[in-house]
């Protein structure tokens, strides 16, 4: 019989009231959790993360996220030479592994995206949407949101790009939540 | 076995009805915040659910079918489907000519507004922006349930029946 950890009690309820509260809220604290690389192997998020990090929820076949695949790979070049870290996340239920690897080669994505098998992290960070970004400052959620104002690339408000550099010049963010219209995550049921 | 040939014409009529019936609307209307406030109020003593939908949204377009449907089904009942595109200005005839092809009831609308943020908190700032969404108002103007992403058209039903006392 399987045994039952303190510390899995701990970390079940954790995941409870984190979905039950909606998630994740700017200001908060972002606990470890584990990812799949597309070739099966977990992940821990605090082997990945920095100082600061964006964690982005995208989808291979969300027409929204897709319009963003340039621009992501823009914002990862520009950002990630300043010692910014990327963790892309698929959540998607019917988006498996391999079509997340063939969707990040087709598109020439320069980072890995990572598998959330059941949504756990989607619940843990309560996120709902594709594209998705929240940036974490020492830990602690800084920005929540839309990555800018336009699907169609006629930005005028670089949000993402915006709150990026506020964090790394030690200004406050301007707007710490925004939102935009996007694709549902397509939760197990 | 044989068929008749007028079998298949039968049939074949009952399924581009959905289609082809009622025309739909005949131009979409633009929204905002401000429009969302005065349409809740046009309507007050009706049950009223709002569907904010895009053309590139997969879910929202099977399920638009199956509302308008719903919407015929109730039709007498003091019940407004109403139907909100949150498409760009570039698919807004795209936007139109879907839902005239499954006769969604007049009037429709498409959003119009500088920025989206703004819009979506307007409607519900529990609401991420996520397509598609429902937003079903009771006689009173009052919020009585709001789904994201693909929902049981039968729980829409019972949820509607249920706030029209049925």
């Amino acid at each position: 019989m399987k045994r039952i950890t303190l510390g899995s009690i701990l970390a079940a309820l954790f995941a409870c009231s984190a979905l039950f509260a909606g998630g994740l809220k700017v200001g908060d604290t972002v606990p470890d959790f584990t990812l799949k690389s597309v070739d099966g192997n977990d992940v821990r998020y605090s082997s990945l993360a920095g100082d600061v990090t964006v964690v982005t929820f995208i989808a291979t076949r969300c027409p929204v996220s897709n319009a963003y695949n340039e621009r992501m790979k823009a914002i990862y070049a520009d950002y990630h030479a300043k010692g910014v870290k990327f963790v892309f996340v698929n959540s998607n239920k019917q988006e498996d592994a391999a079509e997340v690897k063939e969707h990040a080669q087709k598109h020439g994505f320069q980072f890995a995206v990572y598998k959330d098998p059941g949504n756990v992290v989607a619940d843990l960070f309560g996120a709902q949407v594709t594209p998705e970004a929240y940036v974490i400052k020492g830990g602690k959620i800084v920005y929540h949101g839309r990555i800018d104002d336009s699907q169609k690339g006629d930005v005028k408000d670089p949000s993402l790009r915006k709150a990026l550099d506020a964090v790394l010049a030690g200004r406050p963010i301007e707007k710490p939540e925004t939102k935009a219209f996007g694709c549902t995550i397509k939760r197990v049921s | 076995m044989r068929v008749p040939a007028a079998t298949f014409i039968v049939v074949l009529a009952g399924a581009g009805a959905l289609a082809a019936s009622a025309g739909g609307p005949a131009r979409l209307e633009p929204y905002n915040a401000q429009r969302h406030r005065q349409v809740l109020a046009d309507n007050r003593g009706k049950v009223v659910l709002f569907d904010f939908w895009a053309t590139w949204c997969a879910p929202c377009r099977a399920e638009m079918p199956r509302l308008i449907q719903l919407a015929r089904r109730l039709r007498g009942e003091r019940f407004r489907l109403i139907t909100v595109s949150a498409d760009e200005p570039e698919e807004k005839q795209q936007a139109l000519e879907f839902l005239q092809q499954y006769g969604a009831p007049e009037p429709a609308f498409i959003k119009d507004v500088d920025d989206d943020d703004a819009f979506i908190n307007a409607i519900n700032t529990d609401w991420s922006g996520a397509l598609p969404a429902l937003f079903l108002y009771d006689r009173n103007g009052k919020l009585a349930k709001m789904w994201i992403g693909e929902t049981k058209i039968s729980e829409i039903e019972r949820a509607i029946r249920g706030l029209l006392g049925q």
